[in-house]
């Protein structure tokens, strides 16, 4: 065995199991390197495993016995509390959700059971007019109005039957103005003549054909 | 709680593998267990029973029986002693609550072991987290615990120097590997039963500790820097 085959051995073979008569052995009594590596490497984990192994432990095992039991105790106790404390935060909240959040909730706006769907004819305003009037009053969830596409002169209007009854009394009233909607301002293309513009000439009134006079003889 | 006053008489634990093999003669590896193996593992089970209906003096020979291999087992995962000592404590703490969980077909030393490695990695966890504080100056111990007990100081000292020279840069895993069978005489098999890994990575583990830990006395070899091109 060469010394090179030696340290492959020692770097990774168990000490612990060489034994006397073995090829790493017999190398190591005829060379002064290899036996002076094997005999340190011995030792060295030999004098840890004897520290180690014969370290006492420094605490009196009935002291520990008695620790154990009351930490034990201590860390059962802390757990209930704990787990009290978890279930006492679970029915706080849902006691919360259940009495403050969720009618609150349910007072912000109504069910879709109470809601009415109306529509409304139109006489002169146009959807898209009576939808701008009634649009501000329908400001709860669930309140909308439909303008038709096909050019049908009516609103769908859905919302509680106060925001409906509103709704039918501003377009009525809208309608019934005589100043609103069609009544009113036309188109802005149109010229419109102003007071200050001259009025047209009136035409002079036909002069009154002269009647032939006779000739007088 | 009062020691001794159980029905089980109270005795020092001498783990087997430690007594036998600490570079001794090997024992017998593979065989079944002999007649005081199964004469300790019905005692232990027989303790824990007891210990489990509540019986506090049961507990107390258990943790005494115990101690030793738990501080031993807890060393190989700590920087320190007093570190292994905490240790101890947390493992007999959880033994102490866990133990109607323990089922007597196995070993206890088996069982508890398990515990140890759990405890043990929590702890460094949870010491972990707490790094910057304990690095404070308010977070170091005022008060000198050895005052009484000089010797043991020494002991100590030279306990945690061994483990910072052999173990300061090695892997948590191959540390105890090489713990394990080296230097506590497991087999490779029974350090893969109690550890839960396979027995081909026992060995590679073992193998990488072994020549992360002799490299630096091999490398003083004249040869060395010839094997190593």
């Amino acid at each position: 065995m060469t010394c090179e085959e030696c340290l492959s051995e020692l770097a990774t073979g168990s000490l612990r199991e060489m034994a006397g008569d073995s090829t790493v052995m017999e190398h190591c009594a005829t060379c002064p390197d290899c036996s002076r590596l094997t005999t340190l490497l011995r030792d060295r984990e030999y004098n840890a495993a004897n520290v180690l192994n014969n370290l006492p432990p420094i605490s009196n095992p009935i002291t520990l016995a008695e620790t154990a039991v009351t930490t034990a105790h201590r860390r059962r106790v802390g757990r209930v509390v704990v787990m009290i404390t978890g279930a006492a935060l679970v029915v706080t909240i849902w006691f919360t959700a259940a009495t403050l959040i969720l009618p609150a909730m349910r007072s912000d706006g109504p069910t879709t059971s109470t809601l009415l769907t109306e529509t409304i004819p139109l006489s002169c305003l146009s959807p898209q007019q009576a939808a701008d009037i009634i649009d501000p009053y329908l400001r709860t969830r669930g309140s909308l109005y439909f303008i038709p596409t096909s050019g049908i002169s009516a609103i769908t209007v859905r919302g509680t039957a106060a925001q409906l009854s509103k709704s039918k009394d501003l377009i009525r009233n809208f309608e019934s103005d005589r100043s609103a909607a069609c009544r009113s301002t036309p188109p802005a293309s149109i010229k419109i003549p102003t007071a200050s513009a001259e009025p047209p000439e009136p035409k002079a009134p036909p002069e009154p054909k002269k009647r032939p006079q006779p000739k007088k003889q | 709680m009062s020691a001794g006053s159980g029905a089980v008489p109270t005795q020092p634990y001498i783990p087997l593998t430690m007594s036998v093999s600490r570079f001794g003669k090997s024992r017998d590896r593979g065989a079944s267990p002999s007649y005081r193996d199964r004469a300790a593992y019905a005692l232990d089970a027989q303790l824990a029973s007891l210990a489990s209906s509540g019986d506090d003096s049961a507990f107390t020979t258990l943790v005494t029986r115990f101690q030793p291999a738990v501080f031993r087992w807890a060393l190989m995962f700590a920087s320190d002693p007093d570190e292994a000592e905490d240790i101890t404590q947390e493992v007999f703490v959880r033994t102490y609550r866990q133990l109607g969980e323990y089922r007597s077909d196995g070993p206890l030393d088996a069982w508890l072991y398990r515990i140890t490695r759990r405890a043990a990695t929590q702890m460094r966890r949870t010491r972990n987290r707490r790094g910057r504080l304990a690095l404070s100056s308010a977070a170091q111990p005022t008060r000198d615990v050895y005052t009484t007990d000089p010797g043991g100081r020494v002991d100590r000292e030279r306990a945690a120097s061994v483990i910072r020279e052999l173990f300061g840069e090695l892997p948590r895993r191959q540390r105890e590997i090489f713990e394990l069978v080296d230097l506590q005489g497991f087999s490779p098999a029974e350090a893969a039963e109690r550890t839960g890994m396979k027995p081909v990575s026992v060995r590679a583990n073992l193998f990488k500790a072994r020549k992360a830990i002799r490299e630096s006395l091999l490398a003083t070899h004249p040869s060395y820097r010839e094997l190593s091109r």
